[in-house]
């Protein structure tokens, strides 16, 4: 257990932003997703950084139960030209910068795992800044947050800290519940 | 313009009579020898005339020739100048009327203010005074016309550039209002009717006492230093609520009692914001190229990590580093963009900004 995230905050359906260090971003990730497997969760990674692929991997031989995780990947189609769905465990969004997509995908996989105890993990707002302005960006993250309030759902978006215009994270703040830094 | 009463005219010298001496040069000459007043009266700048109850012209001096370009020759014992001077019929009698009217119950007229054809075809704006005196039974009217002309044109100039500007111009007596021109009723929303005269409108520009107590405070300091102040930015509230910035620079003409103060207020709402909209442009621009960067940093790291470790097979880091190349051609578009923005608002980006981009 990383003890990032507060099994009671999960139970209360909370909504995290989690700041870490540049180098430490990945071993994060992983961490989360083997606290929320651990607390009986199914997870939705929505990744923008490591492709399907390897985070399945890493999972993998991070002794974290791969049957309760699904991926919304936008970063493989976008790397290699093409990827195929594998229904309930994988979507492929065609690029980063495409939030409509990315959308969909998210809307789409809460739908399909609707009956379980399910959290989502958003890594990571910081390599969306290369697609796209912090506007968007803010506009995308409330549209997830209200999602996830309106279906009750818990979620946990990773940054790198320090890497946000400090707009951005002024609002990224009004949109969750809790910012927990791990520097 | 008075008279002097220090100059004597001798009314009775008449300058002569019609077609008495051809060659005025001659006349003049005789004139000055038995009448040295007439010399006091051309060697003024004003424009004398001295006519009889009828109008006919019994003195025109030297400079009432420059003016109209008729000579006594051709004033003097008679009243055809009159018609020359004012050929236009109904503008000629509205004179006559207004001069016949006045001196009907008194004796003198001031300022009375005329414009007259001189004998070249030019228009000249004077500025008439008389006198009417009585002497040995007879009548006589002075009439000291001055030639304003060039003084109204430059009066005019300044009013029309006053009120063309683009910028806020407000000049104060006393504290009073006494010209706001139309960019500052642009501007502020307040129109002349109600800021002219008044002292008021301040209160209305600042409505914040509290704000309005230190931006005075601050205003008097550095006049108690310099006496004017340059580039001075204070936010406005127009009549519309519309907060706006302006940057003051004040001067002071005359003194004592004629002072007045000229307040120059440029609108720089636009720029201001053009300057903010360009700091977070960059300051976003910098994060989106700093971002990435430091991603495709952290991510080489974090393969060379997990190809020592083992994790990662041929095929891993094929698409991981695909991935980074995706990203480092991101980075390169971002940067492109930037430059062509940046370029794009050359105009309006502030002068530090300027040489920063310029490598200075």
């Amino acid at each position: 257990m990383t003890g990032i995230v507060r099994p009671e905050d999960l139970l209360a359906k909370q909504i995290f932003l989690i700041l870490a260090a540049p180098g430490n971003i990945r071993e994060c990730n992983i961490g989360i997703i083997k606290d929320l497997s651990t607390q009986g969760y199914h997870s939705v990674v929505i990744t923008t950084n490591f492709p399907y692929t390897i985070l399945k991997k890493l999972y993998g031989e991070s002794g974290i139960d791969l049957s309760g995780v699904y991926f919304v990947d936008a970063v493989t189609h976008h790397t290699i030209g093409s990827a195929e769905n594998i229904p309930g465990i994988v979507r492929y969004v065609n690029n980063p910068a495409n939030l409509t997509g990315m959308g969909i995908g998210v809307t789409e996989m809460l739908n399909e795992h609707k009956d379980e105890k399910i959290c989502i993990l958003f890594d990571s707002i910081s390599t969306l800044l290369v697609y796209l302005p912090s506007t968007d960006i803010s506009k995308f993250i409330h549209f997830v947050t209200n999602k996830l309030r309106l279906m009750d759902i818990s979620g946990v978006f990773l940054a790198v800290e320090k890497g946000l215009d400090p707009m951005l994270m002024t609002q990224l703040t009004t949109f969750v519940d809790k910012v927990v830094d791990t520097g | 313009m008075y008279i002097n009463p220090r100059i004597k005219i001798t009314l009775t010298a008449s300058a002569g009579s019609p077609g008495v001496g051809k060659n005025m040069g001659v006349r003049k000459e005789k004139e000055r020898e038995s009448c040295p007043d007439t010399g006091i009266l051309d060697s003024t700048l004003v424009m004398i005339a001295v006519l009889d109850e009828r109008g006919t012209v019994m003195v025109w001096n030297h400079t009432a020739e420059t003016v109209t370009g008729y000579s006594r020759e051709e004033t003097v014992g008679n009243d055809r100048i009159w018609r020359l001077l004012y050929p236009e019929k109904e503008y000629r009698d509205v004179v006559t009327e207004k001069i016949t009217s006045v001196l009907a119950t008194k004796t003198y007229f001031k300022n009375f203010e005329t414009t007259l054809r001189t004998k070249t075809g030019s228009s000249r704006i004077i500025l008439w005074n008389t006198k009417k005196r009585k002497g040995k039974g007879k009548t006589r009217i002075i009439a000291a016309g001055l030639d304003i002309t060039e003084s109204r044109k430059a009066e005019l100039f300044r009013e029309s550039v006053i009120e063309n500007a683009n910028i806020l111009i407000a000049v104060l007596e006393k504290g009073t209002v006494i010209v706001w021109n139309k960019a500052a009723e642009a501007i502020t929303g307040y129109s002349r009717e109600e800021v002219l005269g008044r002292r008021e409108i301040w209160k209305r520009l600042y409505p914040d006492a509290g704000h309005r107590r230190t931006l005075t405070r601050q205003i008097t300091e550095i006049i108690a230093k310099n006496r004017y102040f340059e580039n001075f930015e204070t936010e406005i509230v127009t009549k519309s609520g519309e907060k706006k910035i302006i940057s003051w620079n004040t001067r002071q003409i005359g003194t004592g009692e004629a002072r007045q103060d000229i307040a120059i207020g440029l609108d720089i709402t636009a720029r201001k914001e053009a300057e903010a909209a360009l700091a977070a442009y960059m300051t976003e621009m910098a994060l989106r190229l700093k971002g990435p960067v430091e991603v495709i940093r952290d991510n080489l790291s974090d393969m060379s990590h997990l190809l020592r470790v083992g994790k990662l097979d041929p095929d891993d880091i094929a698409v991981l580093l695909e991935g980074q190349v995706k990203t480092a051609e991101k980075v390169a578009l971002n940067v492109q963009e930037f430059q062509r923005a940046t370029a794009e608002k050359h105009q309006e980006i502030p002068e530090a900004y300027r040489k920063f981009l310029a490598g200075e």
